[in-house]
């Protein structure tokens, strides 16, 4: 009798585990998710030394891709345009409505962002893909903020705040 | 615990857990929604016309020239548009001559050939002469697509009629290789 009803609490323990895995899907797609930062794009911010260790770092997704929450210097992760597989880690340069310089290889010397788009460029801007390549970026493509480092602990000090590519790249409309 | 906490609890719980499955199948499997809007008469209706979309096909995954998918919106990331695939990357496109005329855009912009940079398509709405789309804000980022669209309801026509069950059809893709 023990033996029955132990498997039969064994049952409704997994399926009442199971049935909490849509919650915890639907909050790391539209909540907060911990994300692998790869490459060297964002360099000294993000993977200062990447034989050492790789960092993660906090998704804040919630309003992500509303235009409005974007703000210069924010650090985000989005859909590549130019490959929908890929994810790009870059920090905001310029919002809507914005009159940016850009540098080689975009064709123009000024670029202008139409509405709930960004230009996004890595901290390390001379490695890096990034709006000078394939223009204004959808914000609809944004997949969340970067707020913190939570991984390794010797980095949790570390600030993505502070930018560390070119300086203020906007372009005020009345010296145009 | 008081009982009536209790079945606070356990009616809350239940309506999250079955509040995010909901959620997860609509976004990642399928979904039955309504459109709106005149850009794709006449395949689908104006008003009260629901659609059948297959989500496995979202960031364009499987997705061919002639599909008629559901994307996100450029410009607006909390709309949500229907349109037709009409170009692949790396396909030429001839933007849209008919423009020209009577309009106070630049007329040669438009009139132009371009080709669809990769990871992108090219999008027009099965009505141009009342559709927004990639004409107006270039190509669309595939990862900004949610689904394809393979059949549709139509809640303006007789529930039952020919065998047909409020108007159901599927949506084929459309594209016609003439080369």
């Amino acid at each position: 009798m023990r033996n029955i009803s132990g498997s039969v609490f064994g049952t409704r323990t997994v399926l009442i585990t199971m049935s909490w895995i849509p919650v915890m899907l639907a909050i790391n797609k539209n909540v907060c998710y911990v994300a692998k930062i790869e490459g060297t794009s964002m360099r000294p911010t993000l993977n200062p030394d990447e034989i050492t260790h790789t960092d993660w770092v906090l998704l804040w997704k919630w309003g992500a891709k509303n235009a409005a929450n974007l703000r210069h210097n924010d650090v985000v992760l989005f859909k590549a345009p130019t490959n929908p597989k890929a994810v790009y880690c870059k920090r905001v340069k310029g919002v809507q409505y914005d009159t940016v310089q850009t540098r080689h290889p975009y064709p123009r010397d000024i670029a202008s962002i139409p509405r709930s788009h960004i230009w996004v460029e890595g901290d390390n801007a001379f490695h890096s893909t990034d709006s000078n390549n394939f223009g204004p970026v959808s914000t609809g493509l944004v997949l969340g903020k970067a707020v913190a480092i939570i991984w390794p602990p010797t980095r949790w000090s570390s600030s993505l705040s502070k930018s560390l590519g070119r300086e203020d790249i906007r372009v005020n409309h009345f010296e145009l | 615990m008081s009982p009536a906490v209790d079945l606070w609890l356990k009616s809350g719980s239940f309506a999250l857990r079955s509040f995010c499955l909901i959620h997860i199948i609509h976004s990642q499997f399928y979904e039955f929604t309504e459109t709106r809007g005149e850009s794709m008469l006449p395949t689908l209706a104006a008003d009260n016309d629901y659609v059948h979309a297959l989500k496995t096909y979202r960031d364009g995954k499987g997705c061919q020239i002639g599909d008629c998918i559901v994307a996100v919106k450029p410009t607006d990331p909390y709309q949500r548009v229907c349109k037709r695939i009409t170009g692949m990357p790396g396909d030429v496109i001839l933007v849209d001559p008919s423009a020209k005329k009577g309009s106070s855009l630049d007329g040669s912009a438009f009139d132009s050939f371009i080709r669809v940079p990769p990871g992108h398509v090219w999008v027009t709405g099965d009505n141009l002469s009342h559709s927004l789309d990639s004409r107006t804000y270039n190509s669309l980022p595939m990862g900004l697509i949610k689904g394809k669209i393979v059949a549709a309801n139509d809640f303006n026509k007789p529930i039952w009629r020919n065998g047909v069950l409020l108007g159901f059809r599927t949506i084929d893709n459309t594209y016609v290789d003439e080369g």
